[in-house]
């Protein structure tokens, strides 16, 4: 008896000793030396790339050629040469870091993120594109990207991964060989503890990083000439939620949106009041438009095809506020034809939290058609059908009525009334579209509808 | 002391029973799904395309995941190779060429990427309930003709993947300690070219070594088509 406890009691004693040299300083390791208001530099020099920093580095080599062979890079030179433009302004000059080569692209995507990889290229969505108001909230995102190149923030968050992950997996082990009995009890229930404490300090990291990202992008906004309030512009629009994604997580890798509005906002303090001539120009909304317009319209389609239909209707909106008659209003109808019988905009109670995760449940659970077809058979969902479709042919109709119709709007309307059964019009309209495209990718689909409402 | 004595030899027996099924009854699962017309015959697969395969492998040690980015390339084309020699072999399906020209042209590429989007925005609710599409409940819908492809094409396949390789480190630690062995799972679906019905949807598992258990994944995939009617036989 006495040896199993003097035994247990050893045990016991490694497992502290264990504890205390692996968890706590892994822990401490989290809490922020000085505060970050105290603003390090914007390069961390003292930075030596080891073993596994250059097999991250290869990897991202290897996803920057991935992104382009998919398909998912975003051709647009003059999207390419302004996001380039803007991101040099904002790039201290002269600055030549080891293992870098900037590279600033635009991802086929409708959600709105950009993403920085360590070996300098750094991503922003089509979504995020179309999503900001001008220069300077562009400015915002790549100062904040920037920052977590120039700071090494992957390399660093990977490192401290890695010893946490170690930290966890001795855990695990010990854990599975503890003796039975009372201390067994007490090794078992620290063990099972110690993996979440460790899960949560490396979102803590994250979210650490995440905050000097933000502070720092605002330091580099200033010297560019940016007005820096407009980092918070971009939070707030990001906070919009207009698909009602954002679904708060026990474990977040960003802060929460709210937290960084404030933490910037007490950052800016007076700053934000001093507006030199070149930041009121940079503000400027309808510069910005008119260079990302393109890019905008193909994350309609993006957003469309995705289901994104509510943003879709947002975005096209702005694009017509800002040039009407035009192209933009096809979009428009677009987007208002796919919308259905979905509302433009989501109420406060779809907007709570817990409604946001339902939502998300149901979207794993059914098909964007069955959910058309559950919403139609609602009396709310038949009425934002017909006023959606009605809004959709008004505005094909101003579509080919303005100058340089696209023959795309003879298609939407084909389906519009194909879906209304007006089989005869969307029949002519089908023609339309054929005769004016001859050469259109999607000939051979627009030619079995015809034949299938001949049949008809 | 034989209090631990015992403990150590359940967990013993525990592990070499656990060992004995994985090597016996978890070389491969697989669920395989026909849409009904399949099943009746309506429609034969006698030649496909196959879509760029996406499989994601890492490398498991004790310090984490490990990106393989690399090694995921060049184990997807294997894995469209191995799907078009099984499906040669056992059911006499022919393969077509992707594209025979403008490979390179940015709508082409843009086409084929958002498609597999679509597809893969529709995968989570094929997972979930895999046997509806016995049903024909899904569909990929017509924007499946702007792909293009050649007229003689039944099917488009699409392939996913993701695997898990271990360390020679997390290998012994798993034989000490447990948990989730070296694998590699496909999801695989064929979609009707000119309608977008998805008409077949299949998921093998095989336990091993992801990037060289090649004849472990010749077997599990031939388990995976089992139930596809063979074109030489209608």
């Amino acid at each position: 008896m006495f040896t199993i406890k003097f035994r247990n009691l050893v045990v016991a004693v490694v497992f502290q000793s264990v504890l205390f040299t692996t968890l706590l300083p892994v822990a401490n390791a989290q809490k922020p030396k000085a505060p970050v208001e105290a603003t390090p530099p914007p390069v961390n020099e003292e930075f030596k790339f080891g073993e596994v920093d250059l097999e991250v580095l290869e990897q991202s080599d290897l996803l920057d050629r991935r992104l382009e062979r998919d398909g998912l890079i975003l051709a647009n030179e003059p999207a390419s040469v302004y996001l380039n433009h803007i991101a040099h302004l904002l790039i201290p000059k002269d600055l030549a870091i080891e293992r870098v080569t900037w590279k600033f692209q635009a991802v086929r995507d409708p959600q709105p993120n950009a993403f920085a990889l360590p070996n300098g290229s750094i991503y922003v969505t089509t979504g995020l594109l179309s999503l900001v108001d001008n220069e300077s909230q562009l400015a915002a995102i790549l100062a904040h990207e920037l920052t977590h190149v120039m700071r090494r923030h992957t390399y660093q968050h990977n490192r401290s991964n890695r010893k946490k992950f170690l930290t966890m997996n001795i855990m695990s082990a010990i854990g599975a060989y503890a003796p039975i009995g009372a201390v067994g009890a007490v090794i078992m229930v620290v063990t099972t503890v110690a993996p979440f404490i460790m899960v949560a300090t490396m979102y803590g990291y994250s979210r650490e990083l995440e905050r000097e990202a933000d502070l720092k992008g605002i330091d580099m906004m200033i010297s560019a000439e940016y007005p820096p309030e407009e980092m918070i512009q971009v939070m707030k629009l990001l906070d919009k939620d207009i698909e009602g994604e954002n679904i708060r997580l026990f474990y977040n890798d960003h802060p929460s949106l709210d937290e960084r509005i404030r933490y910037l906002s007490g950052y800016l303090g007076a700053r934000a009041d001093k507006v030199t001539p070149q930041m009121a120009l940079n503000r400027e909304r309808a510069a910005y438009f008119r260079n990302m317009e393109p890019v905008m319209r193909s994350n309609l389609q993006l957003s469309i095809n995705s289901g994104r239909y509510r943003s879709a209707v947002y975005l096209a909106q702005r694009l017509v506020d800002f040039h009407p008659d035009s192209e933009n209003l096809f979009w428009l109808a677009e987007a208002h034809r796919t919308l259905g019988p979905r509302a433009p905009q989501l109420t406060e109670k779809q907007l709570t939290n817990s409604a946001k995760k339902d939502a998300a449940k149901k979207r794993e659970k059914r098909t964007l058609e069955e959910e058309e077809q559950e919403l139609l058979a609602t009396p709310d969902g038949k009425e934002n059908w017909q006023q959606n479709q009605q809004k959709a042919e008004e505005l094909y109709l101003r579509a080919l009525a303005a100058e340089n119709p696209i023959p795309l709007a003879h298609r939407g309307l084909g389906s519009l009334y194909e879906k209304l059964s007006r089989a005869n019009d969307a029949l002519t309209q089908y023609q339309k579209y054929l005769e004016l495209s001859p050469s259109a990718p999607d000939r051979e689909r627009i030619q079995r509808r015809i034949d299938s409402l001949r049949r008809s | 002391m034989t209090n631990t004595l015992r403990v150590f030899k359940v967990r013993t027996i525990v592990f070499a029973v656990t060992m004995l099924l994985v090597g016996v009854t978890s070389q491969s699962i697989q669920a395989q799904f026909l849409h009904p017309k399949i099943k009746s015959k309506e429609t034969t697969i006698r030649k496909i395309v196959i879509l760029p395969a996406k499989v994601n492998v890492v490398r498991d040690s004790m310090k984490g995941p490990e990106g393989m980015a690399a090694e995921s390339d060049e184990l997807s084309v294997r894995v469209e190779e191995k799907i078009a020699e099984v499906l040669s072999k056992q059911k006499n399906v022919a393969t077509l060429p992707r594209s025979s020209d403008a490979t390179n042209a940015d709508s082409q590429k843009y086409d084929l990427a958002d498609f597999q989007t679509k597809f893969d925005a529709l995968l989570p609710t094929i997972a979930k309930k895999r046997s509806d599409v016995k049903k024909g409940r899904f569909s990929m819908g017509d924007e499946v003709l702007n792909l293009n492809l050649s007229k003689s094409a039944d099917a488009i396949v699409f392939i996913r993947g993701e695997g898990k390789k271990l360390t020679s480190g997390k290998t012994a630690f798993r034989m000490l300690v447990g948990g989730t062995p070296a694998y590699l799972k496909l999801q695989i679906g064929m979609v009707d070219t000119r309608s977008g019905e998805v008409l077949l949807y299949t998921d093998t598992m095989l336990v091993g070594d992801p990037t060289t258990a090649m004849d472990r994944l010749r077997k599990s995939l031939e388990k995976g088509f089992k139930k596809l009617p063979s074109a030489a036989a209608q």
